[in-house]
């Protein structure tokens, strides 16, 4: 019956799709946004991490004295330990304008924690004095504005060879990294870590974690007591399932310190909530609207002999047929949202198997809601109500 | 041919209301159709007709009295049993057709059989039998809007004779059709009362077609006045 009914299975499939496709993107989004958290895990490898005791997640330096770095290349287990900086600084560019800068200081023998993937330039060229390393967003974020001979002005991304101040201290790009982006925003400048020092103007305490590689044999996790047990610091592992719940992950940590910690998940939570109750809503009056318009049809088959169970069972059928269109439609507009937004980068976008999962099982939730409120109007229409004309 | 009793309704009771607002819609009424008829039941706005329908249909319990259908007593029976009793039993043509407008034609007409629990395909092979019967052999696949009301009525006997019930309860089947259809359908509800087994029962206003009913059963104030065979001896007035 609803299907032989366009405009109310379009009325009632725009309702279903349009809560699924909120649902499902928001949702989407928000792992996105929280997936960057923890993006300092991601893109400095290692198996461990070493912080501060005091530390809560990985944008969370508290600086050590750089003694720490032999304390914990003392522990057994222990293949090699590398000193790591992280910073926020202000780089001032060849045009006078500044820009806000997340700085990485990493080890120049080993280069322990240097970006996976340069796409211009090399590694080696970091040991040449005042170099740097830039991310590609960064490069274009960072880049000088030019005005075209149409009047129009564009920016023209930086490239090695190009140069910038940190603290009057000059420095030149000699290569261009791909990196994954981060909550925090500013562009990764790469950098030796005594270097790093030198931009930071000689800090007492500089070593914002260790990175630490495990003999064979030992594991993240067993090494991570080690260090414990042994110097009094923290340390973690660098696994970025946030599912898994080990409590060593410093990614995991990150994310949930962000989940505890900020408005992002009320933010999104409210988003899906809305999702969910402007579905109800649709769907609901749809529905209820469908089954009433058909209430003399449902009495008259009431009268003819259908049981209450016949009768639920097409309200159901029909309820739950609608859902799954309505589940498809959403997730798969979410998906070529997504799709749009991977490809410009912004914002993240991060479609866990989960998420569909979820987000089918509230779009039926929905529907059996709007079942049951239909069945609860054809359960108390009553039969004889056909020969009342 | 022998004539047993399809329909009795003995001393039934009906009152809707309490108090001041009381109405009494049937008062100790007493009512029989047999096999093979065609019986109307007449008289004016408010005397009970529609109520003594709903109550021979199993759709209305009564306060009091005894209904009993082709031997089945039906007072005293569960909801779900009279469920049950108007799926095998019954066949249902309403006033307003009341045809599932986005279903079509033979849609419409296999719901009793669905109802019943056949097979679609089943069901579908019986309505596309019964509409060549009732003559919309073509119009299976249309929808019923697209019908003139002879034929749509034409589409609601079909469906409720699909199952074959033996009681057919027609509710003013010709009210909303002009005089030659009314006339048509009534010759055609007429035919479909002779089969041995079954039994007919019509409530209408439509004084123009109580010349195919074998008795009329006039109505007034909840009670059977009277029954007669010949339309002429009824109350002039009411006519």
């Amino acid at each position: 019956m609803l299907f032989g009914d366009t405009a109310k299975l379009a009325m009632l499939l725009c309702g279903l799709a349009f809560s699924a496709l909120l649902m499902a993107q928001q949702t989407s989004v928000f792992f996105g946004i929280m997936s960057w958290t923890y993006t300092p895990v991601v893109n400095i490898r290692a198996h461990v991490w070493v912080s501060d005791p005091m530390v809560e997640q990985a944008n969370d330096a508290k600086p050590m004295r750089d003694t720490e770095l032999g304390r914990v290349r003392s522990v057994d287990g222990v293949a090699w330990a590398a000193p790591l900086h992280t910073s926020f600084l202000q780089a001032r560019m060849v045009d006078g304008n500044f820009k806000l800068i997340t700085m990485v200081g990493i080890d120049a023998d080993t280069f322990a924690g240097a970006p996976a993937q340069l796409s211009q330039g090399q590694i080696d060229d970091l040991r040449l004095p005042n170099t740097v390393i830039v991310d590609e967003w960064g490069a274009q974020l960072m880049g000088r504005q030019v005005k075209g001979p149409d009047g129009k002005i564009t920016t023209v991304a930086l490239k090695p060879g190009d140069v910038f101040e940190i603290n009057d201290i000059e420095a030149r790009i000699v290569g261009i990294c791909k990196v994954r982006r981060a909550f925090t925003g500013g562009p990764f400048v790469y950098t030796t870590y005594d270097r790093a020092k030198s931009y930071t103007l000689g800090a007492r305490r500089t070593l914002s974690f260790m990175l630490v590689e495990p003999v064979a044999g030992v594991t993240p996790t067993e090494l991570c007591q080690r260090i414990e047990n042994e110097t009094g610091l923290k340390a973690w592992t660098t696994d970025t399932v946030i599912w898994d719940w080990t409590d060593r992950s410093l990614a995991r940590a990150t994310f949930w310190w962000f989940w505890k910690n900020t408005g992002i998940p009320f933010s999104f939570g409210t988003a899906v909530a809305l999702g969910l109750f402007v579905g109800i809503a649709i769907s609901g009056q749809t529905f209820y609207s469908f089954v009433l318009e058909n209430l003399k049809y449902f009495a008259a088959i009431k009268a003819m002999g259908a049981s209450m169970r016949v009768l639920a069972a097409m309200l159901f059928v029909q309820a739950i047929t609608a859902g799954l269109i309505g589940f498809g439609l959403g997730a798969g507009m979410a998906q070529a949202i997504g799709r749009v937004m991977i490809e410009k980068g912004m914002p993240p976008f991060v479609m866990f198997p989960q998420i569909l999962i979820a987000t089918l099982v509230l779009t039926m939730g929905i529907s059996f809601v709007s079942a049951i409120i239909g069945i609860v109007k054809v359960s108390r229409v009553d039969a004889a109500t056909v020969f009342r004309g | 041919m022998t004539q047993t009793i399809a329909v009795a309704a003995r001393q039934v009771d009906i009152s809707f209301g309490s108090e001041e607002a009381k109405v009494i819609a049937l008062n100790h009424t007493n009512f029989s159709a047999h096999t093979g008829e065609l019986i109307m039941l007449v008289g004016p706005s408010g005397c009970g007709k529609t109520t003594l329908l709903s109550v021979i249909a199993g759709t209305l319990t009564p306060q009091s009295g005894e209904i009993e259908v082709f031997g089945q007593r039906l007072d005293g029976l569960s909801q779900e049993e009279l469920t049950t009793f108007r799926r095998k039993n019954l066949g249902f043509v309403f006033q307003s057709f009341n045809l599932i407008p986005t279903l079509s034609v033979v849609e419409n007409v296999m719901i009793p059989l669905l109802i019943q629990g056949a097979s679609h395909a089943v069901a579908k092979k019986k309505a596309t039998e019964i509409l060549e019967k009732v003559g919309l052999k073509g119009r299976e696949e249309g929808k019923p809007n697209a019908l003139s009301g002879g034929q749509q009525q034409r589409v609601a006997i079909a469906r409720a004779l699909v199952h074959e019930p033996p009681l057919l309860i027609c509710d003013e089947p010709t009210s909303a059709l002009d005089k030659d259809t009314g006339a048509q359908i009534m010759e055609m509800i007429r035919e479909l009362s002779r089969a041995p087994n079954r039994c007919v029962v019509v409530v209408t206003h439509d004084f123009r077609i109580f010349k195919y009913a074998d008795r009329i059963a006039e109505m007034e104030d909840g009670k059977i006045k009277r029954v007669v065979d010949d339309p002429r001896t009824l109350d002039p007035t009411y006519l």
